[in-house]
């Protein structure tokens, strides 16, 4: 369960972000964008956990493209600190995302095979 | 619950090697080297950054920060809205996390996984090699970490193509043996199949 150990801490730093980072104060948007991911991330890295629940990690693809993107969007230039942890944050998503909890056994079908030719 | 992991089959020689290419020992070298050129990477990053005024470097001197101060550099940054060197350090840190992730039989179990390392290993390594290589022809200076890191990548390319390789041979004979591109898909994602199990065992057998 590794990766979900470091997405859920992902998550938490990306909640204390905006207040290491500060977003323009006019923009409550951006605060509330950080602070939102935060919250899901850290809901799908748990629920993970769950065994019927166990791929919601692979929807921190989506916030992970998310955060990336809206980068993009709202950059300014040169682009400001702030931004440029949102998406560092978001590759680093897209990167964890993808690894299965029980990524040193072997996925379920091949476990299954497995046994029961050892119990024969 | 650890059986299946002391389970002899997880720890076999496979075509066309005499050793298992996804054992630990094969895999962790891998992502040590990988950590320490991530860690050479975020180090220039924060020089790119402005977080550390200065860059080390025991041959080419000021070079160096020529190199990561130039406008190619900076046109990077705003294109991409990260310093390039960070992008760098999510290549290496993305070869050490997906050698990490998977059994030591993942060339059969999880070859998409296998896949995913040796793309982020194989052509990323071998672009970002040639790229570092052309810094000196482009910028016309030198930067000593850059070419310590582009010569890691090379040597992951070493390290790593083995497994590649084994879990291609597989995919391959998976595709040719069962004729069919649906079998093929659902054994790329982990699926398994009478071909796919018929497959590994010769695979291993034929093994050196």
């Amino acid at each position: 369960m590794w990766p979900r150990v470091v997405e859920v801490m992902f998550g938490c730093w990306l909640a204390i972000s905006p207040f290491i980072f500060t977003h323009p104060p006019d923009q409550p948007l951006l605060w509330w964008n950080d602070l939102g991911c935060a919250a899901v991330v850290v809901a799908l890295a748990l629920a993970s956990f769950h065994p019927r629940w166990r791929r919601a990690h692979l929807l921190e693809v989506a916030v992970g493209a998310w955060l990336i993107g809206a980068g993009y969007f709202a950059a300014e230039q040169p682009p400001p600190a702030a931004t440029q942890n949102d998406v560092l944050v978001g590759w680093l998503l897209l990167m964890f995302a993808v690894i299965p909890s029980e990524t040193n056994r072997p996925p379920a079908g091949w476990e299954r095979r497995l046994r029961s030719e050892t119990r024969d | 619950m650890d059986d299946i992991l002391r389970h002899p089959s997880m720890h076999v020689a496979v075509e066309p090697w005499d050793y298992n290419p996804s054992a630990w020992r094969q895999r962790i070298p891998i992502c040590l080297l990988a950590m320490a050129a991530c860690l050479i990477a975020v180090y220039m990053g924060l020089f790119q950054w402005g977080l550390i005024g200065s860059v080390w470097d025991p041959v080419f001197g000021e070079q160096s920060a020529k190199v990561l101060k130039s406008d190619v550099s900076h046109r990077m940054h705003r294109w991409f809205l990260l310093p390039d060197a960070i992008f760098g350090a999510f290549a290496y840190l993305g070869d050490a996390i997906f050698g990490l992730a998977g059994s030591t039989r993942r060339w059969q179990y999880r070859p998409w996984m296998v896949i995913l390392f040796g793309l982020d290993v194989i052509p990323l390594g071998i672009v970002s090699a040639i790229l570092v290589a052309l810094q000196g022809l482009v910028v016309g200076s030198w930067c000593f970490l850059c070419l310590v890191t582009a010569a890691i990548s090379l040597v992951l390319v070493w390290l790593a193509y083995d497994e590649v390789w084994s879990c291609l041979v597989f995919l391959h004979r998976v595709r040719k043996r069962s004729g069919s591109w649906r079998t093929l898909w659902h054994t790329v994602w982990g699926r398994p199949s009478d071909v796919a199990d018929e497959v590994a065992r010769e695979l291993v057998r034929e093994a050196r």
